[in-house]
């Protein structure tokens, strides 16, 4: 047993130290500091994103600190730069947006950075009770994030919705684990998943596997989980949406692909059939509901589950350089769903309201020129189109499965990309009709938003036009994990 | 005399089914919420008796960290409900249907 080493561990958890203190320092100026300026809470909030993510790029943290508790290698690195990335065009996205909508309180700001603590968390757990804590940190960061709005019932209403299927699956998880412990003997990670002699009741291990796969399935929303997800992305503050759909559900993603790179070759073969429904369900579901829909952030939250489904496809064939084409797709999934939310979030209908029928969209590409262009850009990634980020990776997820042998699951992948591209392309075309009176109200398009308009739309731009570099960083860090 | 560990293994496995049935078909938010936490306790009992089983003291900590969170979740929600309740006078699930596409 490891004795704590100063500095050095606490130097290898230097991001979540800054997050954590960053979250508690936005609730402390908040409470206490009088008269404070206007931005002050923002600023710190964006300082202490940032700072925690040039920590994740620059501290190797090398070996496991606290017991082998907490991965703070290349892999939980990686994903702690992209939560943070996330974290940071959210709050670009959300200062105007939430000074419009009276929510720019410390609350607002603080809850945002402890839900990307939980975020990194989950993404480096390598114990049950850290993935337990960062599971639950996030969860409860995001009830009251949806809340935000406290005299809003579409609000309260949707952070309801999230709160019971978020409680539901936090038990879930809990027992879980649980069961877990008691045919293993083990609440750590690597060891119970790997070592088959320490599983004493195989039944007990498969029940606590299902259990831990409904739990993130309903986060991540996979089909049977999913019906929250429109609901909730209607109702919550629109950067909270965005922050919602990309952080959290790559984190909790990012934790099921280490589970399942993990698992030992028994455990894999009983979840091959599990993942490979799941994903043929919510590959199908996800397009065939989006065509339907009238509103932007119901379409896109349906697009966002059949995104989780291309994921799953990859994760099937993580022995085959799946891994690689997950992370890649993740992502260019973080930037196409948050630039085309953050461009969402720089609209609305009147002060207090969301433009959210789709046919207010008519014309836009005329009257707001920047705002359409962001979002025909990140919908073209998210339809998997060349020159962007999506296309490459939704290549690399079917080449992967392809090799991996899945035939039919890619068949079905390639009619769900197919469907998709209609619904997609409905909302471009309607965004670039003449309409005779304009809906759409700026909520305010400053530098904040502009900036981030700008970093994103390069972003997908260029990870689709030189993808070779991301790869070249990702496979390296896969070949460091794969033990 | 001990209990045997299969003994209580199956009371928690009991409970938390009986929690989840509460939980999803319970219409009142209070049931719910009682739900969850009879489903939180199962883990609970179930993390003690593993750590009774296999005499080691993570199972005992583990417990200790899911009461925390329970009663963590419960603060969440018992505020959500109150302002829900008080907009629209009840606490029926069925009741919040304005979200709906």
């Amino acid at each position: 047993m490891t004795v704590l080493s100063w500095p050095k561990d606490i130097l290898a958890v230097l991001f979540q130290l800054l997050l954590a203190g960053g979250g508690i320092t936005v609730f402390a100026v908040g409470a206490f500091v009088k008269n404070k300026p206007k931005s002050l809470l923002f600023s710190l909030a964006i300082g202490s994103v940032l700072s925690a993510a040039v920590a994740a790029l620059l501290i190797d943290g090398g070996r496991m600190p606290f017991f082998q508790m907490l991965d703070v290698g290349v892999y939980a690195r990686f994903f702690n730069v992209l939560f943070a990335l996330v974290a940071f065009f959210s709050l670009l996205f959300s200062h105007q947006h939430a000074g419009l909508r009276q929510v720019a309180g410390d609350e607002f700001y603080g809850l945002m950075i402890l839900a990307v603590l939980g975020m990194s968390l989950v993404a480096g757990a390598t114990h049950w009770l850290i993935f337990f804590l960062g599971f639950e940190l996030l969860s409860l960061a995001f009830y009251i994030l949806i809340a935000m709005r406290r005299d809003d019932l579409p609000g309260n209403e949707a952070a309801l919705k999230y709160l019971i299927m978020g409680m539901v699956s936090g038990g879930f998880l809990a027992f879980g684990i649980a069961m877990f412990y008691a045919s293993t003997g083990t609440l750590d990670m690597p060891i119970g998943l790997a070592d088959l002699k320490k599983v004493v009741s195989p039944t007990g291990m498969l029940l606590s596997l299902g259990l831990i796969l409904s739990a993130t399935g309903f986060k991540i929303s996979l089909v049977p989980f999913h019906l929250w997800t429109p609901d909730v992305y209607q109702g919550a503050p629109t950067p909270v949406t965005a922050l919602l759909t990309t952080g959290s559900k790559i984190a909790v993603f990012a934790g099921l692909l280490r589970i399942l790179m993990l698992s030992s070759n028994w455990l894999w073969a009983h979840a091959t059939p599990v993942l490979w429904t799941l994903a043929a369900a919510t590959l199908l579901t996800g397009s065939i509901t989006a065509l339907a829909q009238t509103r932007i952030k119901r379409l896109l939250a349906y697009s966002s589950v059949a995104q989780m489904g291309y994921a799953v496809m990859g994760v099937l064939a993580t022995r085959e350089d799946g891994g690689l084409a997950v992370m890649f797709y993740f992502t260019a999934y973080a930037l196409m769903d948050m630039g085309a939310f953050g461009a969402i979030s720089t609209l609305c209908a009147s002060p207090e309201s969301d433009l959210d029928e789709l046919e207010n969209y008519r014309g836009l590409g005329y009257s707001h020129p920047w705002q359409a262009a962001l979002l025909t850009i990140c919908l073209l990634s998210l339809a998997g189109l060349p020159p962007t980020a999506g296309f490459i990776g939704k290549f690399m997820v079917f080449k992967a499965v392809l090799q991996a042998q899945y035939i039919v699951l890619a068949v079905i992948g390639i009619a769900s990309a197919i469907l998709s591209i209609f619904v997609y392309l409905k909302v471009i075309v309607v965004m670039f009709m003449r309409s005779q009176k304009d809906m759409a109200v700026t909520s305010g398009f400053g530098v904040e938003a502009r900036l981030a308009f700008a970093l994103i739309l390069f972003g997908v731009i260029w990870a689709g036009v030189f993808p070779s570099p991301l790869q070249a960083l990702i496979s390296r860090i896969i070949t460091s994990i794969s033990i | 005399m001990t209990i045997p560990f299969t003994h209580l293994l199956f009371l928690a496995i009991l409970l938390f089914a009986m929690g989840a049935a509460c939980a999803m078909t319970q219409k009142n938010l209070f049931m719910i919420l009682i739900g969850v936490e009879v489903m939180l306790n199962a883990a609970g009992i179930a993390f003690v008796a593993a750590a009774m089983r296999w005499q080691d003291m993570n199972g005992q900590v583990m417990a200790l960290f899911v009461m925390t969170v329970a009663a963590a979740e419960i603060a969440v929600a018992l505020a959500l409900i109150v302002c829900i309740q008080r907009r629209t006078r009840s606490t029926n699930a069925d009741h919040c249907s304005m979200l709906k596409g």
